[in-house]
């Protein structure tokens, strides 16, 4: 189960005034430090810029030791990299800034040694590479932390297409050097992978390779920015399931109930089945279609009651709820197996009951729940849209998130026993990872009162109909007095 | 009996007030059990359209919701009868959709945001609730209250109807029988009182009646036959004059206005009665005029010159029209309503479906149990009394037992004037019994004397307590066992949406199988937008609705020719049917195979009949039936089998690499279940085809359609 975030996560990045290629970027810093001011021409800068290469400004924070843990298992790549570094100068470093080589990066954090959260903000540059500054709680000459990435599509299957009854075998392409523009004393990459079956990857010595685990490095005196490919082509039986589209809808009711309903369509982005599907292997044979998505389990709270499993053609029947103490895991099927190039869609939805996620002081409220929920392990979310329903009459709404969201426009929905439409909270979010489950707070204000008056409007009704049968039988409407009769 | 409503509000109440109670209650409890009896499937299973024809509706239903009536008017499909497509709005019978389209236009105007599928899956029970009710105003109509309330107690849970009125069996005749009853009962009001806002009240209601299914013939057939009784038995009236010349005429002009029926009233043969009994009761009424007002003599020669005259004119025209094509011939359906064997003998399309088969003498005390033996006695009620809306009910009850007789399908027609009848005669007997049962314990309680009792006896019948009591037990435990019949039918026969199915495993637990929605979702999921499926035309309906892909023929019928083509396919060796497909652009096949579940009414049971119907044009002139029998004159799938079945398209693409699989415990592979037999051919590849996809339970499987080879290749 994966728990709600306590860690770091992306702080709303502060305006940044540079809006130049990256490199610059950073001699810019360089030049500003020197007093110099920005002028407007870019060509001074370039040339500026050259100069300072040439002339090896000598860096005043190096690298003294990095060990980089790469994660290969999945689809996803999970890299853990650990840092040590000095300022040789002997003045305490208060910001370091990180370079990210991988261009889908979808979560970041940083910690140090002391296990605390190192602020991240990060920097707005040229596409396909990105850059953050770290500041550290407390400067000091030497500073030791590690930060962690999730990145999607970076490991992308190879060949593209396969049979059946073939395995999966994927390419993971990064960099053999950890990529910094700082100069690194010693480093080490250890890349964990699915299986055993290596066929082939970068042979840059010394390294090892024991079983499904390969060590590059020690590699010692390795300039800043230094780019080595590290290519890995490995069998990877894991389904690659990219979730293109969830919208998830948070209906609000002030009579105790949260009605969650999440619609997912998701597409098997591994290798492509090429040629027929054959049913008859898929049952009989072992090694028929290893990386194809039979089913997945996806956690929900444990308190969600009315869940629900279904798509446009009605209920899909091959689903298993087990109740934890902690969660419900509900063990989805698809309608058919999802092999490379197969997508599906479906709509999951249940109630869970609104103490647990709202608190209230007189007419605020407060409502706290997961901005996205767990789908399946390693799942890989291109697109969310979430959107929140409040109760007819809510006002003064204000949206808090853990990390940056697109907001959309506010909608008003009209639905049971409406009369002014509930509002609707709505935003989204691209390239989102199980790191990402974490809490957003919606502070509103809702008047009590207005409560009463959907059952006000039903009893109003039903008391009018009465009311209209009984003048409408006493009474006599037509016109002339007949005395026909059958 | 049931008046027991306690002291305190009986004295409250009038006795009529006490009455209206009573009533009220057993309306309202008739027309919520006529709903809730419906539910089986939903709770069962969900809440889920079933079979095949009501996912068409449901489609159309959906896109007239979506788009607004005048785009579903001219709509042009071209998802179904590729390359052809199909003119919708101008083929269909729209009552349905707009009923349910309206429905959920009128509840989302009101916040009330249902989905269009909840209100088609609960539109056939909601409207047999409202037929209770209509029944109940029928039969009081025609007999009495009392009557009333036991046929609206009957309709409720009659299975004869139920059958077409499910939760989730979303057709026509699940509103129709509510349009027929409603028509008939405004129409019985319009002969009786016979004033005009009557007769047009049920012209509208005949109006809707057409809009909603292609029953209504019966209907336009009926009241003519009515009307031509009462003249037959002199009865005819002013009344009756007023009624059926405002119901002929304005529901004519209303009944136009469908574009599907066009210019039939006054064109097709079915129709033709109603517009000669109209003539007839101009000349009837004009000929009463003329006898208030002539000397008997004159009035005798000039009516036997006016007779002769019209009839020959009526004759020559009628020839005329007919030959030169104004009124339409004889159409086959029309045929076999009236002669059982004509469409199995000449029009396979027809005879190929289960519920055009005549009606076995099972299947109607299955649907409808005492009703059977209470009919006969309802009708002699009716005939020992006779008044003008009797003898409409007589006629209703005959002629639609002779159809029900015909066509399975019809049995839906006869299960409301069963109810209607076997109420009467129930109400009847019960009046008659249940006096001398009070009659009884009020003897016993307060009369002492013998001729005292003697006297009441005679007052009420002369009938003993103790034989009404008996009498009275007899009846209740009859209708205790029809109510449990009722249910039993429901539940077990009547609520199964057919797109899933389930059975007992061996340890009792459900499985369910699912293929058919896994198999329309995978191609929905996974192939192009614009692909084209070839399958029998059974699917036709729910491949368009739930997979949304073109398909090539559906179960509107309409064009033979192309069906006949895709049977040819079916029944052809893949080379010949190859070259079938690549003339009719086909991406996908979709075949449905029991064989390993042993589902039995699959693609390979039916296939006699894709052979008949693809042998019965002139470009399957090569395919004959007998070629398709095993030397025993047996259709076998077994080494036994002809080998033009054993390699036909069809077989391979039901068979393929079915030769490999274990079915059952101590067969041989191949064996298939519902055939019972190893197959015959079991190590084959497929040249042109490639599977695609099949489902979990083997149920239906979808095969594409090669490309061309590459040249050289």
């Amino acid at each position: 189960m994966p728990k709600s975030g306590e860690r770091a996560t992306l702080a709303k990045p502060a305006p940044n005034v540079l809006k130049l290629p990256y490199r610059f970027d950073i001699l810019l810093k360089y030049v500003s430090k020197f007093e110099l001011k920005m002028g407007t021409n870019f060509v001074i800068y370039l040339a500026l810029g050259a100069l300072l290469c040439l002339s090896k400004v000598q860096a005043e924070i190096v690298n003294l030791n990095v060990e980089r843990s790469l994660d290969l298992t999945s689809q996803l790549v999970r890299a853990t990299t650990k840092i040590s570094t000095e300022d040789t100068a002997g003045k305490p470093i208060s910001e370091y800034v990180f370079f990210v080589d991988e261009p889908s990066l979808a979560y970041i954090s940083v910690k140090d040694n002391a296990d605390k959260n190192v602020q991240i903000r990060k920097n707005e540059l040229a596409k396909g590479e990105e850059s953050y500054t770290l500041t550290f709680p407390k400067a000091a000459a030497k500073q030791t932390f590690v930060v962690e990435t999730v990145s999607s599509k970076n490991i992308l299957p190879h060949p593209l297409e396969i049979r059946q009854n073939d395995k999966q075998f994927v390419k993971y392409i990064g960099h053999l050097h950890f990529y910094s523009k700082y100069k690194t004393n010693s480093q080490k990459t250890s890349a964990k992978l699915s299986s055993s079956n290596i066929l082939s990857h970068t042979q840059v010595k010394p390294f090892s390779v024991a079983s499904t685990k390969i060590t590059f490095g020690p590699y010692e005196n390795v300039e800043a920015f230094s780019l080595e490919p590290l290519v890995i082509h490995y069998e990877n039986s894991s389904p690659f399931v990219t979730v293109n589209s969830l919208e998830r809808t948070l209906e609000i009711s002030h009579w105790g109930n949260i009605a969650v309903k999440e619609s997912i369509q998701m597409t098997h982005t591994g290798a492509k089945l090429k040629g027929s599907f054959s049913r008859y292997d898929f049952q009989k044979e072992a090694r028929s279609g290893q990386s194809a998505l039979k089913s997945y389990k996806t956690y929900l709270p444990a308190s969600a009651s009315g869940v629900y499993y279904r798509d446009t053609n009605g209920n899909i029947s091959t689903s298993n709820m087990n109740s934890g103490r902690d969660f419900i895991e509900l063990e989805l099927r698809p309608r058919f197996p999802l092999f490379g190039g197969w997508k599906t869609q479906y709509t999951l939805g249940y109630n869970v009951p609104s103490y647990e996620y709202m608190f209230s002081d007189g007419n605020k409220y407060q409502l706290k729940m997961h901005l996205i929920d767990h789908i399946y392990d390693n799942m890989a979310i291109d697109e969310a849209t979430i959107k929140i329903i409040l109760p007819e009459g809510s006002s003064d709404i204000k949206l808090s998130t853990p990390y940056t969201i697109s907001r959309l426009p506010n909608e008003l929905v009209h639905t049971y026993l409406d009369t002014t439409g509930r509002p609707v909270i709505s935003f989204s979010k691209s390239n989102l990872v199980e790191s990402h489950i974490s809490d957003f707070t919606l502070y509103y204000s809702f008047s009590k009162i207005s409560l009463l008056q959907e059952p006000l409007l039903v009893s109003g009704f039903i008391y009018i109909i009465f009311v209209f049968t009984i003048v409408f039988l006493r009474l006599d409407f037509s016109i002339t007095s007949h005395s026909h009769k059958e | 009996m049931t008046v027991d409503v306690g002291g305190g509000v009986r004295g409250l109440l009038t006795w009529e007030k006490q009455e209206h109670l009573v009533k009220l209650a057993i309306l309202i409890l008739a027309a919520v059990l006529s709903f809730a009896t419906r539910l089986f499937s939903v709770l069962r299973f969900e809440s889920v359209i079933h079979e095949f024809d009501p996912y068409f509706n449901y489609r159309t239903t959906r896109f007239l919701a979506e788009q607004g009536f005048y785009k579903f008017h001219n709509w042009f499909d071209d998802r179904a009868w590729y390359p052809l497509g199909r003119i919708i709005g101008g083929t269909i019978y729209p009552g349905l959709m707009v009923t349910s389209a309206a429905l959920y236009r009128l509840m989302w105007l009101l916040n009330i945001t249902i989905d269009i599928r909840n209100v088609c899956v609960f539109l056939a029970p909601f409207f047999s609730s409202l037929t209770t009710l209509v029944t109940y105003a029928l039969t009081k109509e025609i007999h009495s209250t009392g009557a009333g309330l036991v046929a609206a107690a009957l309709i409720s849970i009659v299975p004869g109807y139920i059958s077409r009125s499910v939760a989730g069996s979303y057709d026509n005749e699940g509103i129709a029988i509510f349009c027929m009853l409603f028509t008939y009962y405004l129409w019985i009001k319009a002969v009786k009182t016979g004033t005009i806002f009557w007769s047009a009240m049920s012209a509208l209601a005949y109006f809707y009646m057409v809009s909603s299914w292609g029953g209504y013939v019966f209907l336009i057939n009926l009241i003519p036959l009515h009307v031509l009784a009462l003249m037959i038995t002199g009865r005819f009236s002013h009344r009756i004059y007023i009624a059926y010349s405002t119901l002929y005429c304005v529901g004519t002009i209303l009944s136009m206005q469908i574009s599907f029926v066009g210019f039939q009233p006054i064109q097709s043969s079915e129709h033709m009665l109603a517009l000669g009994v109209f003539g007839l009761c101009q000349i009837h009424a004009f000929v009463d005029y003329l006898r208030s007002r002539i000397p008997k003599e004159h009035f005798e020669l000039l009516f036997k010159t006016l007779v002769s005259s019209i009839l020959t004119v009526v004759l020559v025209v009628g020839t005329v029209a007919t030959i030169t094509g104004k009124v339409s011939p004889w159409t086959g359906r029309f045929y076999s309503l009236l002669d059982p064997s004509y469409a199995k003998n000449h029009i396979p399309i027809i005879a190929s479906v289960s519920e055009h088969q005549p009606t076995s003498w099972s299947s109607f005390y299955f649907d409808l149990q005492i009703l059977v033996f209470l009919f006969p006695a309802g009708l002699y009620f009716c005939f020992s009394k006779l008044t003008d809306s009797n003898i409409f009910i007589i006629l209703y009850g005959v002629t639609s037992i002779y159809f029900a007789g015909v066509m399975v399908r019809l049995m839906l027609v006869l299960a409301p004037v069963m109810c209607v009848l076997s109420g009467i005669a129930i109400s009847h007997l019960l009046a008659k019994y249940i006096k001398s049962v009070d009659a009884g314990s009020a003897a016993k309680a307060g009369v002492e004397s013998k001729r005292q009792f003697k006297k009441l006896e005679q007052q009420t019948g002369g009938v003993k307590s103790e034989v009404a009591i008996g009498f009275v037990g007899i009846i209740t435990f009859m209708l205790i066992v029809y109510t449990l019949h009722c249910t039993w039918v429901t539940s077990e026969a009547y609520s199964s949406p057919s797109i899933v199915l389930s059975a007992r495993s061996h340890d009792g637990g459900r499985i369910i199988f699912d293929d058919f929605r896994e198999a329309y979702y995978w191609l929905q999921m996974n192939t192009p937008e614009d692909a084209r499926i070839m399958s029998w035309w059974d699917y036709g309906y729910q491949i368009t609705a739930m997979a949304n892909r073109t398909i090539l023929v559906d179960n509107n019928t309409w064009n033979n020719t192309h069906i006949s083509r895709v049977g040819q396919a079916m029944a052809s060796s893949e080379e010949k049917a190859y070259e079938i497909m690549r003339e009719l652009d086909v991406d996908y096949v979709l075949v449905i195979f029991g064989g390993l579940t042993g589902y039995s009414s699959d693609d390979i049971n039916k296939f006699l009949w894709m052979v008949r119907i693809g042998g019965s044009t002139d470009r399957g002139a090569n395919i004959r039936e007998k070629d398709y029998y095993a030397a025993n004159g047996e259709f076998r799938v077994d080494k036994e089998g002809s080998p033009t079945l054993l390699n036909c398209l069809m077989y391979k693409m039901c068979y393929y690499r079915f030769g490999q699989m274990y079915t059952e415990g101590g067969k041989a592979q191949g064996y298939d279940r519902v055939r019972a037999a190893e197959i015959g051919n079991k190590d084959f590849e497929l040249d042109v085809l490639e599977e695609a996809y099949t489902t979990e339970h083997w149920l239906v499987r979808i095969y594409k359609v090669k490309d061309l080879p590459n040249r050289g290749v």
